[in-house]
């Protein structure tokens, strides 16, 4: 497998699926729109060109705002990298993410804190939110064998109605005309890494920190081990000895605290108040994230930009064109379709790995007939 | 001078009957094994054909090209001198081929007349139930008819390994088979079971069946076969007549060079008890008793071997040793101190180790790398890790040396295990759980299907770690494994211990036979001598 040939083949093939998937959503547009060349032109180039009557320039805000809209979905995506790897389908990240956010805001409003400190024990808080309520689909897992998809998945639901009690009854800033909370308090708020108003916070350098720390406690560590080797074979991993229902509890738990990091960042970065009512979306980008970077954290920021800038593309050829804006979800399921069907482009594979196997074989046996080791 | 052979060969065809011709087969897996390279293999009409070859050699997927299961890269296949395509088992089937799997293929909870007929059963006049009452009757004359003695009316779950082999040698008769390919058949079977066997086989010879028997015992091949096709390495080595070639030369030609199969070991000489194990009991959850009082004793630098037909209570009893299950009754202690319901890092850490039967399940992590995979029981090590990360010198250190001491044939420690030959995949396994210099190693069926270089090697490697101070339990449905491994041996039958045999190297394989099929057993006195305190 480790045949560069395989390698480029693996990339070819993804970029393949992809170029499928906006083929298919290239069809839709024709069948769907009177001006398809203009809705194509702002799906594909739209996010990062603007069109002037001067000619076409670089658009670096539209940019910056594609980066700080992977914000919240790196945080998703690694989330669910981590779970998936120990072969949990722990669907809990959007109610981490929502918890994680909410628990962040009441810390930014009622806490006082010089800024530095305020935000991150803001987020800290968050994190740890988010990691408790994964205690319970993780310990439910372990103790009774209950689904953790089943749990995760209806969890998702409790944890936004309680928030939306308190929300209503508690915190609610009356004065408002929409129901939301107090503003924050300006210690709390993560400031832009440039103030252009792109919401391109400091948020995105940690995200891409943690991409690092993932990548590293996934493949370098002996907890990312196990949660490895759990995922692949639980029989194996059990027999060897390791403590297989504390590493699914710890695989579930570091999933959300993710999350809740993601959520609590993202909350206190782009807005001035949590004004969130219902669940926010993230956990479920953060699955499609997972899927497309085949589980690797490396993978995951390049995933979460193709799908940010999909979006961006989507809602502009919406504005701009008669396309509606749902477009995207046949885009993203054709592009699901080919990515998780194996066999795509398999009989070509195959064809890479005879003529390996035959170069091999010849030189296997050019080495025996010189009287070397046949092997 | 090849192409002379070849020549010849093109010549005896045109002349010949041949039911099956297979061309120039070439198979290549999608994880780049070649398992089959420009193979020929002519079947005669009416023939017992035997093909050999170590594990690896490509027999199996020479036959599951034949039944339809793969599909060849290259080559030609005629079938009564008719060029086909044998897209699936279906069409096999309907082309009058039929297949026995080394592990069996019924419902262990369907009656045996209802495997016989699954997929093609008689119906009522209603044509919506099926009638039972004929599908035993279909069983029953189908058995009369080829001499094959089952019960049609026993649920497959309750009957012995050897009727079940029946049950599917009917099933593929009863579909119209008239070639037959039997995987490995005796592999299961007893002495005497086998022989059943065989003049079962010649009665079905002699009525027009032609029979493909794979196998890699030579004294059987001598005994049933016609001719037989010598594969090695993928590649075919040349079809004899088995009457004409010498067992010295079948297994020259299988690994190329002479393999002794002897094992080469000292006497022993065991000091103090390690393994206690006293009256441990366990029923299943279809409420049979896999254990019943099964109680002895492992020494330091023995080998204590158990023998049986499968499915006597030795999965049973090796799961409750590594607390895979756990026992009704009864005790299990390691140098004095209890093992039952600890888990499988502190049975480890008592210096427990365990090369399990099914290394698919239990071995290893399929696609993970085998550095990883020879890691799994002493990654948490001080040595591994610099602090919160690995020290990934170390491991690398650590797997190099595995590979290189356990002689496995890898690209490198990167290579996924699932890419390797079962041999190699085995050795991964023993490298980790031997050099992990154990108090008690438990060896379950630790060459079973895996090739004669690799077998010879494990068993080595078992015996030095055995003089060096370990105790082993060596668990193995292999014969002559456990006779040859061996110091000591017990017998289990039916969940309990029904003979014990101090020194096995007494024994021949008749006798063992007797006591393996429950034919004999020995006073309680007797076994008991395998108790030591």
């Amino acid at each position: 497998m480790s045949d560069r040939r395989l390698i480029v083949f693996n990339l070819l093939r993804g970029v393949a699926a992809i170029s499928l998937a906006l083929a298919v959503a290239a069809i839709f547009i024709f069948i769907s729109s009177d001006e398809p060349l203009t809705a194509l032109k702002y799906l594909l180039v739209g996010p990062v060109v603007s069109f002037k009557a001067t000619g076409n320039v670089f658009n670096t805000t539209s940019f910056l705002t594609i980066l700080a809209a992977m914000i919240p979905t790196i945080f998703s995506g690694l989330a669910v990298c981590v779970m998936f790897s120990a072969n949990q389908f722990n669907l809990g990240g959007e109610g981490a993410i929502m918890l994680g956010g909410f628990v962040g805001a009441l810390l930014g409003i009622y806490l006082d804190l010089n800024t530095g400190l305020h935000q991150v024990v803001c987020v800290l808080a968050g994190a740890v939110a988010g990691g408790l309520i994964m205690l319970i689909p993780a310990i439910l897992k372990v103790k009774l064998g209950a689904s953790e998809m089943v749990t995760s998945l209806m969890m998702n639901y409790v944890v936004m109605f309680v928030i939306l009690h308190f929300l209503n009854f508690v915190f609610a800033d009356r004065s408002k005309g929409a129901t939301q909370t107090f503003p924050f308090l300006e210690t709390a708020r993560i400031p832009e890494i440039i103030s252009n108003g792109t919401k391109l916070t400091w948020g995105f350098v940690v995200a891409l920190i943690f991409v690092v720390i993932i990548a590293l406690f996934m493949y370098r560590t002996k907890w990312g081990y196990a949660i490895r080797m759990i995922g692949i074979n639980q029989s194996f991993a059990q027999y060897s000895g390791m403590q297989v229902g504390t590493v699914i509890i710890l695989s579930q738990v570091i999933g959300g605290m993710l999350s809740g990091m993601g959520g609590s960042i993202e909350v206190l970065g782009r807005f001035s108040t949590f004004l969130w009512r219902e669940l926010p979306g993230y956990g479920w980008l953060g699955i499609t994230i997972a899927i497309l970077a085949k589980n690797n954290p490396i993978f995951v920021p390049f995933a979460a930009f193709f799908i940010a800038y999909l979006n961006k593309g989507c809602n502009l050829m919406a504005t701009y064109s008669d396309v509606p804006s749902e477009m995207i979800d046949i885009i993203q399921a054709a592009i699901f379709l080919f990515f998780a069907a194996e066999q795509f482009l398999a009989k070509y594979r195959q064809r890479i790995v005879v003529r390996n196997a035959q170069r091999d074989l010849a030189l296997q046996e050019t080495a025996a007939s010189q009287g070397g080791i046949n092997s | 001078m090849e192409q002379e052979v070849i020549v010849e060969q093109k010549e005896i065809v045109e002349q010949e009957d041949f039911v099956v011709q297979m061309r120039g087969i070439s198979k290549v897996y999608p994880n780049g094994i070649a398992a089959n390279k420009d193979v020929d293999f002519l079947l005669r009409r009416g023939e017992i054909h035997a093909i050999m070859g170590e594990n690896g050699a490509g027999k199996s997927t020479l036959m599951k090209i034949l039944f339809g299961l793969e599909q060849p890269t290259s080559g030609e296949i005629l079938i009564n001198g008719q060029s086909v395509a044998i897209t699936s088992p279906n069409k096999a089937i309907s082309l009058g081929i039929g297949m026995v799997h080394q592990h069996f293929m019924l419902v262990p909870s369907l009656t045996v007349a209802e495997n016989i007929v699954l997929g093609m059963a008689p119906t009522t006049k209603s044509r919506f139930l099926i009638d039972f009452k004929k599908a035993v009757q279909i069983a029953e004359e189908n058995a009369a008819r080829y001499n094959l003695r089952i019960d049609p009316n026993a649920k497959v779950i309750d009957i012995p390994v050897g009727m079940k082999q029946k049950v599917e040698i009917l099933k593929a008769l009863v579909r119209g088979a008239k070639i037959l390919i039997l995987d490995e058949p005796t592999a299961v079977l007893t002495t005497q079971e086998t022989s059943e066997l065989f003049k079962e086989l010649i009665a079905l010879k002699e009525q027009g069946f032609t029979i493909i028997f794979i196998s890699h015992k030579l004294k059987e091949i001598k005994q049933i076969t016609d001719r037989l096709t010598i594969m090695r390495g993928g590649r075919s080595m040349g079809v004899y007549n088995t009457a004409d070639i010498s067992e010295k030369e079948i297994s020259r030609l299988m690994v190329g060079r002479d393999v002794v199969l002897k094992v080469v070991k000292d006497k022993s000489q065991p000091t103090e008890t390690v393994l206690k194990v006293r009256d441990l009991e366990y029923t299943n959850r279809w409420n049979k008793k896999m254990l019943d009082k099964v109680s002895f004793s492992v020494r330091k630098g023995e080998i204590l071997g158990i023998a049986g037909v499968e499915g006597n209570g030795q999965r049973e009893l090796v799961e409750m040793l590594f607390n895979l299950n756990t026992p009704d009754a009864g005790t299990v202690t390691v140098c004095g101190e209890s093992i039952v319901n600890l888990s499988q890092d502190k049975i480890r850490n008592r210096g427990v180790s365990l090369v399990p039967e099914d290394r698919m399940t239990y071995g290893i992590a399929d696609i993970a790398s085998i550095e990883e995979n020879v890691i799994s029981d002493r990654f948490g090590n001080k040595r591994f890790n610099k602090g919160p990360l690995f020290n990934m010198r170390e491991i690398h250190h650590e797997s190099q040396n595995l590979i290189v001491d356990y002689r496995i044939l890898a690209k490198s420690p990167k290579q996924q295990v699932k890419m390797l030959s079962g041999g190699n995949i085995q050795k991964v396994v023993v490298a980790r759980e031997l050099s992990s210099m154990p108090t008690l190693l438990i060896a379950d069926q630790p060459t079973r299907g895996i090739d004669v270089g690799a077998t010879e090697f494990i068993r080595n490697e078992i015996v030095e770690l055995s003089r060096g101070g370990t105790a082993v339990l060596l668990v193995s449905a292999d014969l002559n494994e456990v006779i040859e491994l061996s110091d000591s041996l017990i017998v289990m039958y039916g969940g309990k211990i029904v003979g014990y045999f101090e020194d096995s190297s007494q024994l021949d394989d008749l006798t063992m036979g007797e006591y393996m099929l429950g034919l004999k057993h020995q006073t309680e006195e007797e076994i008991a001598k395998v108790s030591y305190e």
